[in-house]
């Protein structure tokens, strides 16, 4: 898969990802132990009224997520997917609502923008806007992913 | 138990302060974890793989968010009314980051601001993760800025 062949503006599915009180509970202890991310009695008193993920176990789901449709769809003979990735970064990223254990979330993501990336002109970068949804399809957690993907050589 | 007068409440923020937040050193155990969990992608797993991508085995740009979020609870947000953040404005992901290597992080305060409930307000900040192996000034290797909200320590007065 080249640069100039992705299609922008087509949303796909990437997969989804229960959140449970133990998965919440073990990455917060060990990168955001902040009481309301692992501590169900001082979650239950803080302003969040119970446990709730931290933003970062949410963000990192998506990269998991992205992985495991990426090579499903490179197992699948599909040459369009590429499946490592290097990003400069990401920007954007709202937590619109508080996950909370028993929550199931879906995560899409869909290229919206083609970039050239001058420092490394056999890539071009590629924009996209993802969203994470509950199974009430309410908006959880949205942010743009920035991928470089190279291109077609001439 | 902390007193919570002892506590960083959002009136003791000032646009322009730093903190410094303490240093971390990577190691290749802490890359693979999270990899295997969440980007196992062969930069991030196979030292071997590595080579053509990026140089070698490096860590998870989603690993350097998380390293650096334990720092800043452990050093910050775990001796204030950190109420948390709603969001991050942007990640840069300057260098790849490798096993072995000494990480500093520290944060500036961009901007205080009120939040529309009289309880609460906005700082934002910019933090930067610093490599320092051989130069103590630091090569940075990542930042993000973002707003956190916290506690005041005296209700203010409705907006007129």
């Amino acid at each position: 898969m080249w640069f100039e062949d992705i299609p922008l503006n087509v949303k796909v599915t990437v997969g989804s990802y229960e959140f449970t009180e133990e998965n919440i509970i073990a990455f917060a202890r060990k990168y955001d132990p902040q009481s309301f991310h692992m501590d169900k009695e001082a979650a239950a008193r803080s302003h969040y009224g119970g446990l709730i993920a931290s933003g970062w176990h949410t963000a990192a789901v998506w990269m998991k997520l992205m992985i495991t449709h990426r090579r499903a769809r490179v197992a699948a003979g599909d040459v369009q997917a590429q499946s490592n990735f290097v990003s400069p970064g990401v920007r954007d990223l709202k937590w619109l609502r508080p996950v909370r254990p028993g929550m199931v979330l879906t995560y899409t993501n869909e290229p919206v923008a083609k970039l050239d990336w001058p420092s490394l002109p056999q890539f071009g970068l590629i924009e996209g806007h993802n969203e994470a949804r509950d199974q009430d399809g309410m908006l959880v957690y949205t942010f743009v992913n920035r991928v470089l993907i190279a291109r077609r050589p001439v | 138990m902390r007193n919570v007068s002892d506590l960083l409440h959002f009136e003791d923020f000032r646009a322009g302060q730093l903190f410094a937040l303490g240093t971390h050193r990577l190691s290749v155990e802490e890359i693979l974890e999270f990899a295997r969990e969440f980007d196992p992608q062969p930069q991030h797993l196979d030292p071997d793989a590595a080579k053509d991508l990026l140089g070698g085995l490096c860590a998870s740009g989603w690993n350097l968010c998380a390293i650096a979020m334990r720092m800043l609870v452990d050093g910050l947000f775990n001796r204030s009314t950190s109420m948390g953040a709603p969001g991050i404005d942007e990640i840069h992901w300057r260098k790849p980051v490798r096993a072995g290597d000494r990480l500093r992080l520290d944060c500036e305060v961009l901007e205080v601001r009120g939040s529309s409930r009289p309880e609460r307000g906005f700082v934002r900040f910019r933090f930067s993760m610093w490599r320092i192996n051989d130069n103590p000034d630091g090569e940075r290797v990542m930042m993000f800025t973002c707003p956190v909200m916290f506690r005041r320590r005296h209700v203010a007065a409705a907006a007129s």
